[in-house]
């Protein structure tokens, strides 16, 4: 059987701390734009942390949830796309090949989630910072569409580790690299098609529920509610 | 672009297109022999201890090659190096566990910073002008040593001044020894958000001078007063992990998690219940907690803790007699039957712990404050309990002492001045005057990486190696229940014309015409001579380390008293809370670019500095997001943005701090204003540290907003009120 | 498009280059632009003729140089030092080893130019090892380099090569196996 990559994300543990959002700028080579672009809403991040506040001081109450690509079953991006540039692996990702894409961004216009980001330039890194970039993952050019790939360089990197030692991949080997920079250990990864999974066996708490999920599009990130207090 | 230009540029651009052809060597940089073995492609994994605040978190570098380009005996090229690729927190770390706050994993760009420092620097322009000249390390160290020969034969050792970052590690030793066996005075090491104030708390409360750690993972119940304990204070990384545990680590059991502070932190955020109340008097809520606990029904703890229970109050003048519930209600503006449910909950919801830290322990009353918490967690029966406040074993107090009120006098007088990885022109209350004191010191030597807002004045800069090509070393104070400690080798070669500071110093010392010998050879050695946990009370005599304390009484029997205040409440209406950016913690991290477009948690704010106000005093200042206000102090006045932000009191109005460096590289130089610069240098009279939360400020409209508060996807959002064509 | 246009330099690849203070995706000349996009790889100008032949004859194993091929993505063009293991004892007095000591006794890597190699807009992340462990033949993919004197590209690497082989091997063909 395939694997089938979800996540869960426990807001019960999150604390906005903004790790992850670090964390997947080193792993992903994912540029800054800089203050003039950033006011125009042309950052990149794959991962945000999204905030709700709700009520009027002094009862007011203020929410966190981290927000990246929710991988839906269901895409709105994939069908618009007139290049299949976005279209769905047999593992249950939402794929987006730079290479194919043409810069339509009918994707990003599809996507009710805002995670797909587009380069409006060619990304810059002023030397010797790119000494940083991540060999593993591509550095993306002007004109194209990217998004969270939940770490499919680790994903892949640890398959072939497992293939090469004649072995089946462990729950918890792959850790996409905002759920490994998670302190609090809000985020978890792993095979929703094994049931015995720690992500599956999350995705199925009665704390559970899915973003925006009346719209259909079945993602396969799993949001655990902060019970109320 | 003018055509003619255009056209000039296009004639070049063929002739040189035409030229070069791929695959011909001619146009590429020479490629040097690596001196290392170089695996590509392949990640290897090495220990380090991140530099960026003073929690010492382990971090775990991924390690790849990569070109990095040099210049080798005057040729320039390009060379094959095994370079860090990525921060991960160690995972055998007791404080990191595996995981590395937003902070700690930008660190890596601390070394590749395209704008720090590759070589040697000598002053060229008039000071503070930033104009330099690379020179040679010969030529930068016979300087520095002319100068310190030149104190030395003037007789006026006296005359050395050092400042340094305040952190407990072999550096300040090394700094502190090198001040002494010169004959100078010991180096000034101050933090102006520093904990000197509970630390003299723990030590009168518990014995202990140091940072507490919380067994979260156990507790039932927490109570903070005002530490952004999952944010920016004590050991974030570590108070994480351990909430996370509390909340959701044992199966049908939650933590419960209430939050008193006057700002929304992230930390009260994450809170259950959150308890605003009026600045500087949390101490007095705590000591109504203590109250209830030794009277009425809430007397239901286990009979174990009956006796520190009754001792809690003791200390107090008068003990916890006066704090009933009805005067805390008056005090603290926390409705009295609020207090008796929280009283009842901590009877209830065992082990509870309490937590103080931040803008609380940052007002004239702040000893009182902190004795007050130490005295609930007493009360609860919390210390050196599961789930409770603990201390954690050997961490040989390696800080420098702490200095007195009003560190930088001495400066006034100084001619020499060492600066270590402190930028105290931009840390320092305007009112110290510490910009003007340095640029009179007639020679200044600084070991910065960056040019900032006080290398700026040096004379002469001797870069340091970073922190990945450097030996390090890190005895953690807090954040662990076992001892934890840290030594680990480079991570990578130097990829610039930097030493280790160190070796500098050493190297200086062996040259002076009086020679001062260091107990130590290299950088190696002296991170190596960090003593085990096990045997760090036998320090040596030479050392100018704290000695342990044991329980001593606080100079007066603590009592309540209003806090004091910088600015006549009537001309200054708002208290003015700074509180420390989870971005950029001091500023010191302003500089990295990640950091720099990480929206901020609370308010999505990037690139920018801003001031929160509550919607109420936004509508009464006709003030809506972005819109510029001006902030008044006795101090001065700032020009801000301003960010509406429920989560405060309207007569509050908060700033982050860590922009408005005058010089601190492309990404923050000249960027927002700095919330330091407003505060008034108001004492806590116990230990002398700032009360950096006892300004009062007066708040007007400016200006309509242009621009500079940027929030992440602002363009994105839904504000009818605000259509117009563009 | 202007800082394109006047760095005006042609990039190779991976090839250092003279350098400039950004590194960015732009292309440095419409002339690279337009190699790229076709797919073009100029011939290479290797600085010594390196007999590949020769050594393969010596009983040498592609894998004693190029070492890392059998345990990560990538198969690695030798340092001097490598050469200098056996060429500081063996055959020195012939000119190509006086050459190549030469190098070394600079501290200066030979300059060898990549014969093979993606452009970076292809997005390939090619990973060797797991080709080697599937006992894909180094010959499958880079000729019969054993027979030759200096390395030649005599298979081209385009999307089709990959793609058949993967098919024959039932190898997944997802664009996400390559291209990421």
């Amino acid at each position: 059987m395939p694997h089938r990559w979800g996540m869960a994300v426990d807001l019960d543990r999150c604390t906005g701390c903004g790790a992850c959002v670090t964390a997947c700028h080193a792993e992903n080579n994912i540029p800054t734009v800089g203050d003039s672009q950033a006011a125009r809403g042309r950052a990149m991040h794959w991962i945000r942390v999204e905030r709700y506040w709700e009520g009027e001081y002094p009862d007011v109450t203020l929410k966190f949830r981290p927000v990246m690509c929710q991988q839906c079953d269901a895409a709105p991006c994939e069908p618009v796309c007139p290049t299949y540039a976005s279209h769905h692996t047999d593992e249950g990702l939402n794929a987006q090949i730079y290479n194919r894409c043409i810069g339509t961004r009918y994707c990003a216009n599809a996507c009710p989630y805002n995670v797909r980001f587009f380069d409006f330039f060619h990304p810059q890194w002023p030397k010797p910072l790119d000494a940083q970039l991540n060999p593993d993952v591509s550095v993306r050019e002007v004109g194209v569409m990217e998004k969270c790939t939940f770490c499919v360089q680790r994903i892949h990197a640890a398959a072939i580790d497992a293939k090469a030692a004649n072995r089946e991949l462990k729950d918890g080997e792959i850790q996409p690299a905002c759920v490994q920079s998670c302190s609090a250990k809000a985020l978890v990864f792993g095979d929703l098609n094994d049931p015995e999974s720690e992500v599956s066996k999350l995705s199925r708490s009665d704390r559970g529920h899915k973003l925006l999920d009346d719209l259909g599009t079945l993602p396969k990130v799993t949001y655990l509610n902060r019970p109320q207090a | 672009m003018e055509r003619r230009d255009f056209i000039k540029l296009t004639a070049v651009t063929g002739t040189s297109a035409a030229l070069a052809s791929c695959g011909n060597p001619e146009h590429q940089l020479i490629r040097f022999v690596p001196e290392e073995d170089i695996i590509p492609g392949i990640a290897a994994w090495k220990p380090s201890v991140c530099p960026v605040c003073s929690a010492g978190c382990a971090v775990n570098a991924r390690v790849m090659d990569a070109d990095i380009e040099t210049v080798r005996n005057g040729q320039r090229g390009v060379v094959r190096m095994n370079v860090a690729k990525k921060l991960e927190g160690l995972p055998k770390d007791p404080i990191s566990r595996g995981g590395l706050c937003a902070r700690g994993q930008a660190a890596i760009q601390i070394t590749y910073h395209p704008d720090r420092i590759a070589q040697p620097l000598k002053r060229e322009g008039a000071r503070g002008t930033g104009q330099f000249k690379a020179i040679g390390w010969d030529e930068a160290i016979a300087e520095l040593v002319s100068k310190l020969d030149a104190l030395a034969a003037s007789n006026d050792q006296k005359s050395l001044a050092i400042v340094a970052r305040p952190r407990r590690s072999r550096r300040s030793e090394l700094l502190a020894e090198f001040a002494r066996r010169f004959g100078g005075p010991p180096p000034i090491a101050f933090d102006l958000f520093g904990d000197d104030v509970l630390r003299r708390a723990n030590a009168i409360s518990f014995g202990h001078d140091q940072l507490p750690t919380f067994d979260l993972a156990q507790a039932r119940y927490l109570i903070g007063f005002g530490a952004d304990f999952l944010g920016t204070w004590n050991s974030p990384v570590a108070q994480n992990a351990a909430y996370g545990e509390m909340r959701q680590g044992r199966p049908g059991i939650r933590g419960r998690f209430v939050q008193v502070e006057s700002r929304m932190t992230t930390t009260g955020a994450s809170a259950d219940e959150w308890i605003p109340v009026k600045p500087g008097t949390e101490g007095v809520l705590a000591l109504g907690l203590v109250h209830l606990m030794n009277r009425g029904p809430e007397r239901t703890a286990p009979q174990a803790a009956a006796a520190s229970r009754a001792d809690a109050a003791r200390p107090f003048q008068g003990g916890d007699d006066e704090y009933t519930p009805q005067r805390v209600e008056q005090i603290t503006g926390v409705p009295a039957k609020r207090v008796e449910r929280i009283a009842k909950e901590l009877a209830e919801l065992r082990p509870a712990v309490a937590i103080v830290g931040g803008p609380p322990l940052a007002h004239t009353n702040a000893m009182f404050t902190a004795l007050a918490v130490n005295a609930l967690n007493t009360a609860l029966g919390s210390v050196n309990q599961p789930g409770g406040i603990f201390f954690t074993p050997g961490a040989a107090i390696q800080g420098p002492a702490p200095s007195p009120q009003t560190p930088y006098t001495s400066l006034g007088t100084a001619k020499v001045l060492l600066i270590d990885d402190a930028n105290p022109v931009y840390t320092s209350p305007t009112a110290w005057k510490v910009k003007d004191a340095i640029a009179n010191i007639p020679f200044i030597a600084s070991f910065a990486s960056f040019v900032d807002d006080t290398s700026v004045f040096a004379d002469l800069i001797l870069p340091d190696h970073s922190f990945l090509e450097s030996w390090v070393q890190s005895s953690a104070e807090s954040g662990s229940l076992e001892a934890a400690s840290t030594v680990a080798e480079p991570v990578m070669k130097p990829i610039h014309n930097t030493r280790a500071t160190p070796e500098v110093l050493i190297e200086v010392a062996g040259k002076l015409k009086a020679p001062v010998s260091l107990p130590w050879k290299d950088a190696e050695e002296l991170a190596k001579s960090a003593q085990p946990p096990a045997t760090s009370n036998q320090r040596p005599a030479t050392s100018n380390q704290r000695p342990a304390t044991s329980p001593r009484p606080p100079a007066s029997s603590p009592r309540f008293e209003e806090p004091r205040f910088d600015g006549d409440a009537a001309q200054y209406p708002f208290h003015f809370l700074p509180y420390l950016s989870p971005a950029f913690g001091d500023g010191s991290s302003a500089h990295l670019p990640w950091l720099q477009e990480m929206p901020d948690a609370m308010t999505s704010a990037m690139w920018s500095s801003w001031v929160e106000m509550n919607p109420q005093t936004a509508q009464k200042l006709k003030v809506r997001d972005g819109d510029l206000v001006d902030l008044t102090s006795t101090q001065g006045t700032l020009r801000v943005p301003a960010v509406i932000f429920p989560g405060i009191a309207p007569d509050i109005v908060a700033m982050p701090v860590g922009q408005g460096h005058e010089h601190f590289t492309r990404y923050a130089s000249g960027r927002g204003a700095n919330a330091i610069s407003l505060i008034a240098p108001i004492a806590e009279p116990e230990t002398g540290a700032v009360a950096w939360a006892a300004t009062r400020v007066k708040v007007a409209r400016a200006a309509d907003a242009n621009g500079t508060l940027i929030l992440f996807a602002a363009e994105m959002r839904e504000r009818p009120h605000e259509y117009k064509v563009r | 498009m202007v800082i394109a246009f006047a760095l005006g330099l042609a990039a190779c690849g991976s090839q250092p280059q003279l350098s400039d203070a950004v590194f960015t995706t732009a292309h440095r000349s419409p002339g690279e632009a337009a190699r790229h996009f076709f797919n073009s790889h100029p011939r290479p100008q290797q600085p010594l003729a390196f007999p590949h032949k020769t050594h393969i004859e010596k009983k040498a194993e592609c894998t004693d140089c190029h070492e890392t091929v059998e345990r990560g993505p990538v198969a690695g063009i030798p340092s001097v030092k490598a050469c200098m293991i056996c060429h500081s004892q063996i055959a020195t007095s012939k000119p190509l080893i006086k050459e190549v000591t030469s190098y070394s006794d600079r501290g200066i890597e030979i300059p060898w130019q990549r014969v093979y190699g993606f452009y970076p807009e292809s997005h390939v992340r090619f990973n060797h090892a797991p080709h080697i462990r599937a006992k894909v033949d180094c010959a499958a993919c880079h000729g019969d380099v054993a027979n030759m004197t200096v390395a030649e590209r005599v298979v081209d690497h385009t999307m089709g090569f990959c793609v058949n082989c993967h098919k024959q091997k039932n190898a997944s063909n997802d664009c996400l196996t390559c291209h990421f």
